[in-house]
């Protein structure tokens, strides 16, 4: 039976490794120059002392790679509408289903022997991916500080490789329950993106609880955050103080991202900024004053500790899912009537 | 014809006019709050630049992705809908019954894929006209509508490429005669064709302009513009971007002194004096960049473009579908 | 009589693969001819050549007086049926009875109706749940509702069991009738017993060519079967020409297509049937091009 699966999708097969090597390729060659680009940019800073500008100046690589890789977002859906909706469906469709089953196979084993060795396959291409991404964008990590990110978590570490295992698994069932290729195509991708939107939107921020820091006004934010989730500042009785959207005057400290403007201050700091140029002097009297007023800076965040954590996490209960889909489709197909 | 096309797509149009209302509910419902949060925005900042600089968040962190997830949708158009129009009725060998009635292939094709690339385009054309509206202050604040992610997103371009991936779908099911190549082929096909166009061939649709401007002053292309390079160019030629990240190694050793020594201060307004010497040593402040007038041309250009495009793959349809066996 | 059917060495490659080579055939109008052949034999090919839906590889074919077209009269004028009954499977029939109507200008629907009723087979169920002997009632019911001047029907009766076959056929008969000399069938099939009921001509294919062609009863009248003591068959063949021949020990029995007068009193002349004329073809041209001889039970 394995021999069969083989035979039937040799095709294919070589295709994915075709554009699996042609992108394997693209990306050794291009990373190998975004590695040396951030090596002599890290030296020429270091002599300059403008390392602290660098995540703002310096682009590595071209934007074409760039946003090849942030398309590799697509990869498991791709998997999962062009092998897994159809591995099932098509055979129902063409009714190869019964020559197999006719055959001294059983029901069990054929789809035991074509589901494993695709999700397999799934994997294998979803993990070669993501490791190639993660290699290629090691710098890039580096000089942003935003592997955590939505988006950037999304396509490096081993969730691509759940999110490839779910799509196929996903696309499977629905071949197996509607029998046919187009709606089962079109089930998939509607699946496969609900379910990830579902999981970024509104879970993967509370998978742990997060941790909020505090930090004095006009100082630094707290360090080892990993995915910031949220930042502001609270006064002395730990009430969130107030930013509107936009300021039209004197903005204190910027640590976290969020700036704390002059006019959210206590009418007595206030009035120390005035309404003329902010000197060094004025500007460190109007934070002593917020500080002596107990204003401090928060950042609610998930630690950097923990992103393995999280990838794994993600990545099971993607997999979860995958083996749900995968227990629907067995008891399905052996129960239906052929 | 149009009665037995309309019978076949029935239910696919009443479902993707569903979807449509969907989409339309969340992004006019989303657009309608950022509209409201530039509102105050500009009330607050009353015309200050500085406070329009500071671009606060206006957008929905849940929803905000969503117009761009309507990239995909030509894609999705052109697989599910453009690759089996003919390579399903070839696979199913209803093409025997569809082209031994009364009807010639080339009638039969012209009415079913004609309603198809229209279907297409209107999607299309409805999807951009609720990109573009909720894009409406984020382009005012940003003023980005000519970058690429944006460009892509609004105005007219999307119906071109709707219109463009279901004539690669068609077309790929003519030729494969199977779906599942046909689709395979659409996805890759579409990509493929974005990505070339958009990166390699749009920044070269008319000459880019260069402004040349005293370092000291500054400038920035006014309008919508979309801006390929920014900084400082030395008279010998070497070119610094505007971020100055390389500044230090580029300068003559006058200059270097005057750069500050401690990290994380090289914003702008501390480099006057920098910039001061540089301009006295001959180096001046460029922008390269595509005007925001050139906005709508481009548009029509690459629009156009796109559906020359389908026209072509169309024309080769027909004539794939005459010649070939059935 | 104007020809419905002309061929002139028609043939057709897909590939390496000959499906038809050198067939050239007539076939007047108002007949009903029969196509028979073993599988493979070019039947089908043929057929979808005769319907436009393939173009020759090599010589002509003229269908209707002119070669097959994209011409809405054309088109309009022939029916095809396709042997894997081709309908859309999501659709009832009444749903293909509409968009036939929208597909010809010459649509006669209430005849798909009435026979269909008179078949009890339900006009609102989905065609794809419908048994394969209902699917083709309701394909050929479709295929006749065009009134058409060609019929071109691809083992239309394989699905029918034989009481739904002969019913078929007798509806075949009865329309051919109706129209008075101006309906052309060419039916292909196997069972050459329905066949040489209702058909009056035949076009014989083995081995991708035509091996006879022609109205039957000359077919008949051409050949005889040819009995007697085994001896030398040099006369015989000088005269005429063996399609087959069978010999045992004692006696040879030759099937041949006469060139003139038997008048060798040694063999027994007698009629040969449809089946024999078709079995004794089909065989000699699945072998090679030469004469073909059969050795039964032969000693040392």
């Amino acid at each position: 039976m394995s021999w069969v699966t083989w035979r039937l999708y040799r095709a294919q097969a070589v295709i994915a490794a075709a554009l699996l090597a042609a992108f394997a390729v693209l990306i050794v060659v291009t990373g190998v120059q975004v590695a040396s680009q951030w090596h002599s940019a890290l030296a020429a800073c270091t002599t300059a002392h403008s390392c602290g500008s660098l995540p703002n100046t310096l682009f590595l690589g071209s934007h074409a790679v760039g946003f090849l890789v942030i398309m590799t977002l697509g990869v498991p859906a791709v998997l999962g509408i062009l092998l897994g909706a159809p591995l099932l469906a098509h055979e129902f469709e063409t009714g190869t289903n019964l020559y197999a089953w006719m055959q001294s196979v059983t029901r069990r084993r054929w789809l035991l022997v074509k589901i494993g060795w695709l999700v397999l396959a799934a994997a294998a291409i979803g993990g070669i991916v993501s490791a190639l991404v993660t290699w290629w964008s090691g710098p890039n990590n580096a000089l942003q500080g935003n592997a955590f990110n939505p988006g950037r978590f999304d396509i490096m570490g081993i969730v691509p490789a759940g999110y490839a295992v779910f799509a196929v698994a996903l696309g499977i069932a629905a071949g197996a329950l509607l029998r046919r290729t187009l709606p089962a195509i079109a089930v998939t991708l509607a699946g496969f993106i609900a379910a990830r939107v579902v999981v970024f939107f509104w879970l993967r921020a509370h998978f742990m609880t997060a941790v909020t820091s505090y930090f004095p006004v006009g100082g630094g934010a707290p360090t080892g955050v990993g995915w910031q989730l949220a930042a502001g500042y609270v006064g002395a009785n730990g009430q969130p103080i107030g930013i509107p959207l936009s300021t039209n005057g004197a903005v204190l400290g910027n640590g976290s991202g969020v700036g704390l403007p002059v006019t959210s201050l206590p009418a007595s700091c206030g009035q120390l900024a005035g309404n003329g140029q902010m000197t060094p002097a004025i500007y460190h009297a109007v934070v002593s004053c917020a500080q002596a007023h107990g204003i401090r800076g928060y950042v609610t965040y998930q630690p950097a500790s923990r992103y393995w954590a999280f990838q794994g996490i993600e990545t099971g209960i993607f997999v979860l899912l995958a083996a749900a889909l995968l227990a629907v489709t067995f008891a399905v197909v052996s129960r239906r009537d052929a | 014809m149009t009665w037995v096309v309309w019978r076949q797509y029935r239910m696919a149009g009443a479902i993707a006019l569903a979807l449509l209302a969907a989409l339309a509910a969340v992004i006019i419902v989303d657009g309608v709050q950022i509209a409201a949060r530039w509102h105050s925005v500009l009330v607050t900042c009353a015309g200050s630049s500085a406070c329009l600089e500071q671009q606060p968040t206006l957008v929905n962190g849940v929803v905000s992705d969503l117009p761009y997830l309507c990239l995909i949708v030509p894609a999705v158009l052109g697989m599910l809908w453009g690759a089996p129009l003919v390579a399903h009725e070839l696979e199913a060998r209803t093409s025997d019954f569809a082209w031994t009635q009364s009807v010639t292939r080339t009638r039969w094709l012209t009415a079913e894929a004609g309603w198809l690339l229209l279907a297409a385009a209107v999607c299309g054309g409805a999807v951009a006209a609720l990109t573009t509206w909720w894009s409406g202050p984020i382009n005012a604040m940003t003023g980005g509508a000519f970058a690429p992610g944006q460009f892509d997103t609004q105005g007219i371009v999307p119906i071109g490429y709707a219109v463009f991936a279901m004539a690669l779908g068609i077309a790929a099911g003519t030729v494969f005669r199977r779906t599942l190549p046909a689709i395979a082929v659409v996805l890759g096909g579409f990509i493929g064709m974005r990505l070339v166009i958009s990166n390699f061939l749009r920044p070269h649709y008319l000459p880019a302009v260069t402004t040349y401007y005293h370092l000291t002053s500054s400038f920035t292309p006014p309008g919508q513009a979309w801006v390929f390079a920014q900084g400082a160019v030395s008279s010998t030629g070497t070119t610094v971007a505007a971020g100055w990240g390389d500044l230090y190694p580029a300068l003559q050793p006058a200059c270097q002194r005057l750069l500050p020594s401690v990290a994380g201060q090289g914003k702008s307004d501390s480099l006057s004096a920098v910039f001061s010497c540089m301009q006295a040593h001959g180096w001046r402040g460029f922008a390269t960049y595509q005007p925001a007038y050139r906005y709508w041309p481009f548009q029509g250009i690459e629009t156009g473009i796109y559906v020359l495009l389908a026209a072509a793959l169309v024309a080769a349809t027909f004539v794939i579908i005459r010649r070939r066996d059935a | 009589m104007s020809a419905a059917i002309e061929t002139h060495d028609l043939s057709k490659r897909y590939r390496r693969v000959s499906a038809l080579t050198g067939c050239t055939v007539t076939v007047p109008e108002g007949r009903v001819c029969a196509l028979i052949g073993p599988n493979g034999a070019g039947k089908t090919t043929l057929l979808r050549l005769l319907a436009g839906l393939a173009q020759p590889s090599g010589g002509s074919v003229a269908v209707l007086g002119g070669p097959p077209r994209q011409d809405p009269a054309f088109l309009a004028d022939i029916g095809f049926l396709a042997q894997e009954i081709p309908l859309y499977r999501r659709f009832t029939a009444a749903d293909h009875i509409q968009i036939g109507a929208h597909m010809n200008p010459r649509w006669d629907a209430s005849l798909v109706r009435t026979r269909l009723t008179e078949l009890r087979i339900p006009l609102d169920q989905r065609v794809g749940t419908l048994s394969g002997g209902q699917r083709a009632q309701v394909a050929l019911a479709l295929t006749l509702a065009k009134r058409p001047r060609l019929l071109l029907l691809d083992e239309p009766v394989a699905a029918l069991d034989p009481l739904a076959r002969r019913n078929f056929l007798a509806t075949l008969t009865a329309a051919v009738a109706d129209a008075e000399g101006s309906l052309t069938v060419v039916l292909s099939s196997h069972l050459v017993t329905d066949l040489e009921r209702v058909c009056d001509h035949a076009i014989l294919l083995a081995g991708s060519q035509v091996q006879l062609s022609g109205d039957i009863d000359t077919m008949l009248a051409e050949h005889k079967v040819l009995v007697g003591p085994r001896k030398d068959t040099g006369p015989i063949e000088r005269a005429h020409t063996v399609v087959q021949a069978v010999t045992t020990p004692r006696q040879s029995t030759l099937l041949i297509r006469l060139g003139g007068p038997v008048i060798d009193p040694a063999y027994q002349a007698e009629d040969v049937t449809f089946e024999e004329l078709v079995l004794a073809y089909m065989g000699a041209g699945e072998a090679s091009a030469s004469r073909h001889l059969t050795t039964v039970g032969e000693g040392s």
